[in-house]
């Protein structure tokens, strides 16, 4: 009873994602066979090869004989591309997590031990600001960055991506150092620490398992969002560049399906080492 | 009794005035950003709402009243495109509630191989949204789609569907695509929940001869209540905001079929640049998350009464 309710959701969580593995592996030719098999008959690495630009043993392209290749080779400008937008798509998502985790950590430390006024009014409009959808500031973050003259640069999404990073990153380091015993404040400031001191020397150290699955969590969504980076830039990071590959008739799907498996290990490698950490995260940034 | 002194020493340091000040320091960076980035785009969105912006989009433009309003109450694609995001939220919402509580359920059981199905879980939802619409696209393609191979090996379809040319199958698919990651969030989630249930109180039930049912509509359900009102309230707002998926899946078609109010919303910002109907679209799909958020906090949530 157990066993089949769990093989059903194995079914559930496998079947869609196996098959985009199994086509990335999948010669192009033999993509239409029917039923549609679930292994490739002739496994083949020349997908990978193609979208991060090595070149196959054979890639001379024959006009309407070997669609393949010169499929391959029409789109290959945008198919070596692959390799520049994870580059861009890891220095936004490691920007956007320095700034978030540069101000978040001193106002979640803040709103967990200090009181001033509006303290309250801002962590609910911190918790608030969780549930306002990107849709709702997408036109007129757009216009200010195009004012700027920031559209179509990297920081066009560092500063965006900021909006829904930061709530997300005070509440659940808040939560954090909500449990952390004021005694060690306490212990510091018999010893003469001053505040500042205390929090650099005696709470962040502590506080670093947080900061951690805080940081994984921002670099997560940094790297998953596609909205912003649709609007804002010409297929800067890697979904948008995946987006836009879905619309090339020249590119066919064996290409996509190597392109998506390498930009979803990246993620995956993330939350398999840090997956302790984040749901305990998540679950305390939700929670409350 | 060591944390209640704790708590009252810290509500205590919180109150000094020169501490206060020393906190809203800290805050400050925090709070400029969030100002900057959040709450004057949102006051800037409803207020475009009522203006007829130039495309451009700087400058007042000529205020409307509320004609953008009265234009998008008067204009049945309207009507239509919002029912269809409630539509498909609907699907979302249940399906993700429904499936990740049943997945938390079993995986709080012991069993050999639990642990595996739990690392599994957290792939669908390590996948960007995008990235959910492209690997359900060519899923259930009809022409070299697995899922169509899978039907016609279990003799359930003859010949090849194509799911998302189809209509009335689209939405359902879509649905459904968003659905398979959100049900993997839910579950760790609520199985976050459900680990912390204290084991007696689940025995003592079972003692006292409560069935299955009765124990998870007595003890389990009034437990999660918390994490599931944040739960739903989370399927909500990715529900009807839902716009990658559909992107990737099927651009809104076929027809409009797959329309939902964010695609609206995109192609009047973005391809029409009417600044003004967008706003104003933007608004009425908040005001509609937002009712549904209430609806969700007043249906589930109640005080734990132990």
């Amino acid at each position: 009873m157990i066993y089949s309710a769990a093989a059903v959701f194995v079914v559930w969580i496998l079947f869609p994602i196996w098959y985009t593995l199994s086509s990335s592996f999948t010669k192009p030719s033999e993509i239409g066979a029917r039923p549609t098999p679930f292994w490739p008959a002739s496994p083949t690495l020349d997908n990978y090869r193609l979208v991060l630009g090595i070149p196959t043993k054979d890639q001379e392209c024959i006009p309407g004989i070997d669609i393949v290749n010169c499929g391959a080779a029409a789109s290959n400008v945008s198919v070596n591309k692959l390799v520049d937008t994870m580059f861009n798509s890891f220095i936004v998502g490691a920007a956007v997590v320095f700034f978030t985790l540069l101000i978040s950590t001193i106002a979640a430390y803040s709103l967990s031990r200090y009181r001033f006024a509006g303290s309250v009014f801002f962590l609910n409009f911190t918790i608030l600001s969780r549930i306002v959808p990107g849709l709702v500031l997408v036109a007129p973050i757009f216009i200010f960055l195009r004012v700027l003259n920031l559209l179509n640069t990297p920081w066009a999404l560092i500063i965006s991506y900021t909006s829904f990073t930061l709530p997300l990153a005070i509440i659940i380091l808040k939560n954090y150092f909500d449990q952390i015993s004021i005694d060690l404040e306490e212990a510091a400031a018999l010893d003469g620490a001053g505040r500042l001191q205390t929090l650099k020397l005696v709470i962040l150290p502590v506080a670093v398992p947080g900061l951690i699955a805080t940081g994984v969590l921002v670099f997560l969504e940094s790297w998953s969002e596609f909205f912003f980076a649709l609007v804002l830039t010409d297929s800067y990071t890697v979904p948008a560049l995946l987006a836009g590959f879905l619309s090339m008739q020249t590119f066919n799907w064996t290409l996509l399906s190597a392109a998506t498996i390498i930009a979803i290990i990246p993620p995956v490698l993330l939350v398999m080492i840090f997956q302790k950490y984040i749901v305990t995260a998540l679950a305390s940034g939700t929670g409350k | 009794m060591i944390l209640k002194s704790h708590r009252a020493r810290r509500e205590e340091s919180k109150r000094s005035v020169s501490n206060g000040r020393f906190g809203f320091y800290l805050a400050l960076p925090s709070i400029l950003v969030l100002l900057a980035l959040l709450a004057i785009p949102a006051v800037l969105t409803i207020f475009q709402s009522f203006f007829i912006v130039p495309p451009d989009g700087v400058g007042i433009g000529e205020f409307t009243k509320v004609d953008n309003y009265l234009f998008l109450f008067k204009n049945e694609i309207f009507w239509a495109t919002s029912l269809r995001s409630i539509w498909f939220a609907l699907i979302f919402i249940v399906g993700s509630t429904v499936i990740g509580m049943a997945a938390a359920l079993l995986l709080n059981e012991k069993f050999v191989g639990r642990m595996v199905l739990r690392g599994l879980l957290v792939l669908p939802w390590a996948c960007p949204w995008l990235i959910v619409g492209i690997i359900w696209k060519w899923f259930a393609d009809g022409n070299i789609g697995l899922l169509n191979g899978v039907l016609m090996r279990l003799n359930l379809i003859s010949e090849y569907k194509d799911f998302l040319s189809d209509p009335s199958w689209a939405i359902w698919m879509t649905a459904i695509a968003a659905t398979w990651r959100q049900s993997c969030l839910v579950a760790l989630l609520l199985l976050a929940g459900l680990q912390t249930m204290p084991r007696e109180i689940w025995d003592a039930a079972s003692v006292d001869g409560a069935g299955i049912f009765q124990r998870f509509r007595h003890i389990t359900l009034p437990w999660l209540r918390p994490a599931l009102t944040v739960v739903t309230v989370l399927n909500v707002i990715y529900g009807l905001m839902q716009f990658d998926v559909i992107f990737a899946m099927t651009q809104g078609g076929p027809g409009s079929s797959t329309t939902l109010l964010s695609f609206l919303i995109y192609r009047q910002f973005f391809i029409f640049t009417n600044f003004g109907i967008g706003s104003a679209l933007a608004v009425a799909l908040a005001l509609i998350a937002l009712v549904g958020g209430l609806i969700a906090v007043k249906t589930l949530y109640r005080k734990i009464e132990v």
